[in-house]
């Protein structure tokens, strides 16, 4: 019974996940060295961790829903620069700031997803769409309403202590709770309650889920509307933590974060995966990206060691889901 | 942003010479980028600036200005065709594609307009087409400036953040810086930063930290950007280093001269557009009507440091537009 445990403990689709965790954290512990554990140095991966995640984890359940959503790296700067325009250049309050930077994010993922529903396109291809037209959008606006592309914003009070400031005057930024709060919300959600069996049907076979009675569009939308919102909630706390936003950036979260769910066991095609996986895919590449500069290679290789520890990662991921779904088959047949 | 920067610098630097009447007073064309590039707004200021000057004796200026860079070589080559075809005496032009732009100012030359090459060229450039000289900024003597302006300040170690590495311009940056601080008695090095990175605060911010704590002995940062600035500060106070690791920029922003008044930032490296279309245009019209001729060449307008001792004159600049 108890190797069964154990051996259930293995199948979960966040096994490889957490191995893959567990590998680069005594690669670089034992290449980092000390520093590398310090809190500074652990706050150093979970800050880039918990920017990346709270974009990962929603993008990640459209990735399981069978959908994609590459306009998030245009809604980072949106998000930022929509604060920063209103709260820093027309000096508005900050809060209105906040909410028309997280309503602007509301509005793209709607458009996203109503599109994607009624039209049928693909949504690499929507999304494509959306990134391109966003980028324009911001840089558009900025420099009319500016004359500049970069824009100073200084937030004081609540708002900053809120979304733009590290908790106790220490490493960690305040990004990490609303990260750790989000994925236990996402995990409730997605693992206890009927909302989440409905986004694994809808990436196992759409049509056959419409016919069960799942509400597959409102679904779809709901999950685009989180997406783009969280990533223009990332932009806008970053540009209140970093005092300023700048029309360009933000791109290199649409890869960072595929990379994440993909390490955290989530299939391209849809269907398979889990939040807590995704959560380790995070933390694994956080801890890829950030734990080179606590090494001594030269930063000349960093992208290289960065490619290969994160194949290595999702091999032994797939390796681990292998195993796991070919071990049930076999007791299966043993059975027989 | 480095990108966008460079490319409307570039835009900026075509203006051309238009309409010249009397046969010896100047008109000069000045082919720019376009208007809702701030960049190129600086340029604008300091050609109008220089306008009452050439037109005091007889002459004209005309701002030629791209509309966008959608379409970019080829509209810079029309500005250039426009600009001959206007029978200007002097173009000020920026050179930001050689193998488009190259033949267009040749044949500029050939039908007796003197030009200048402005922001975008180089030295080497403007003496291979004839130009009768290069007014502009030299990346890597902006660099070796940085470098030697930490090496004065006491700093012995300094770290050039390169969140684009492999573009020639950018690479010349902080190679100037490592020459400046090496020459100086003190060493530098420059952190390449994956793409992984690129547009991502906190993963810069996070990478400078990480270097700071692990090598205690860096006590300079400077990055080849305004906006990584932004980031390189807060790695700075998060890895507990303020005032011991001092840092600058190239290029600035708004926040980046806050912190230069407000004591958080030490200096930031300025190339000073509002010199380039100002002198570019000064010492064309005087070249054409008075047959001057400056022996300094390249005439180099940057860098310009701006740090605590100047602050508020650069503020006040820029007010005006000027800087």
């Amino acid at each position: 019974m108890s190797s069964t445990s154990l051996g259930g403990l293995l199948r979960r689709p966040e096994a490889g996940a957490a191995l893959g965790l567990i590998a680069v954290l005594i690669f670089f512990a034992f290449f980092g060295g000390v520093t590398f554990l310090k809190p500074a140095g652990m706050a150093s991966w979970l800050n880039v961790a918990a920017n990346l995640g709270v974009i990962a984890i929603p993008l990640g359940l459209l990735m399981i829903a069978g959908e994609l959503d590459i306009s998030v790296g245009a809604m980072v700067p949106f998000g930022a620069m929509t604060v920063a325009v209103v709260s820093g250049h027309y000096d508005m309050p900050i809060w209105l700031g906040v909410a028309m930077a997280l309503s602007f994010g509301v509005i793209v993922g709607l458009v996203n997803g109503i599109l994607v529903v009624k039209t049928a396109v693909p949504s690499l291809i929507v999304t494509l769409g959306s990134l391109f037209a966003v980028q324009g959008v911001v840089l558009g606006l900025t420099v009319l309403i500016t004359k500049s592309t970069s824009v100073a914003l200084s937030v004081e009070g609540p708002a900053k202590a809120m979304f733009g400031d590290f908790l106790f005057g220490g490493q960690l930024q305040v990004m990490a709770l609303w990260w750790l709060g989000l994925t236990a919300l996402y995990i409730f959600f997605v693992h206890f309650s009927p909302f989440g069996n409905w986004i694994f049907a809808m990436g196992g076979d759409k049509v056959s889920a419409r016919n069960a009675g799942i509400p597959t569009d409102r679904l779809t939308i709901i999950l685009f509307v989180l997406s783009a919102t969280s990533a223009a909630f990332v932009g806008m706390s970053q540009a209140i933590l970093y005092n300023s936003a700048q029309v360009a950036g933000g791109q290199s979260f649409i890869f960072n974060a595929i990379i994440s769910v993909v390490v955290g066991g989530v299939l391209l095609t849809g269907g398979f995966g889990s939040v807590v996986g995704i959560f380790f895919g995070t933390i694994t590449f956080a801890i890829v990206t950030q734990g080179i500069y606590y090494t001594d290679f030269d930063r000349n290789w960093s992208s290289l060691i960065i490619g290969v520890l994160l194949l290595g990662a999702v091999l032994m991921n797939n390796t681990f889901r292998k195993m796991a779904l070919s071990a049930t088959t076999k007791k299966k047949g043993a059975k027989a | 942003m480095a990108f966008l920067k460079s490319m409307a610098k570039a835009l900026a630097t075509t203006a051309l010479v238009a309409a010249g009447s009397a046969a010896m007073a100047a008109d000069i064309a000045v082919v720019g980028g376009s208007n809702d590039d701030a960049f190129w707004n600086i340029i604008k200021k300091g050609i109008d600036d220089a306008t009452p000057a050439v037109e005091a004796n007889g002459g004209t200026v005309t701002y030629l200005r791209l509309v966008n860079y959608d379409n970019f070589a080829p509209d810079v080559v029309q500005l250039i065709r426009t600009a001959i075809s206007m029978e200007v005496d002097g173009l000020v032009i920026p050179n930001w594609v050689p193998e488009a732009e190259d033949p267009a100012i040749k044949d500029a030359m050939a039908a007796g307009i003197k030009v200048i090459l402005m922001n975008a060229g180089g030295a080497d450039k403007a003496t291979e087409l004839g130009a009768i000289n290069y007014v502009g900024s030299d990346e890597y003597v902006a660099g070796v400036a940085g470098g030697e302006y930490f090496a004065g300040a006491g700093q012995k170690n300094v770290l050039c953040i390169n969140t684009l590495p492999g573009t020639a311009n950018i690479e010349a940056r902080c190679k100037g810086v490592i020459d400046g601080v090496t020459g100086k008695g003190g060493k530098g090095a420059q952190l390449p930063l994956p793409s992984t990175s690129f547009g991502d605060a906190t993963a810069v911010a996070e990478a400078i930290k990480a270097e700071l704590l692990k090598d205690e002995t860096i006590d300079g940062v400077i990055t080849i950007s305004a906006g990584d600035a932004d980031s390189a500060a807060i790695a700075v106070e998060q890895a507990g280093k303020t005032g011991a690791t001092k840092l600058g920029s190239f290029d600035m922003n708004q926040a980046g001269l806050d912190r230069i008044k407000a004591g958080t930032q030490a200096f930031a490296i300025d190339q000073q557009p509002y010199l380039q279309s100002y002198l570019a245009v000064s010492l064309l019209a005087s070249s054409i009507d008075f047959g001057t001729d400056l022996p300094v060449f390249p005439v180099l307008t940057g860098p310009g440091i701006v740090d605590a001792s100047n602050i508020d004159a650069t503020l006040a600049g820029v007010k005006l537009g000027a800087r």
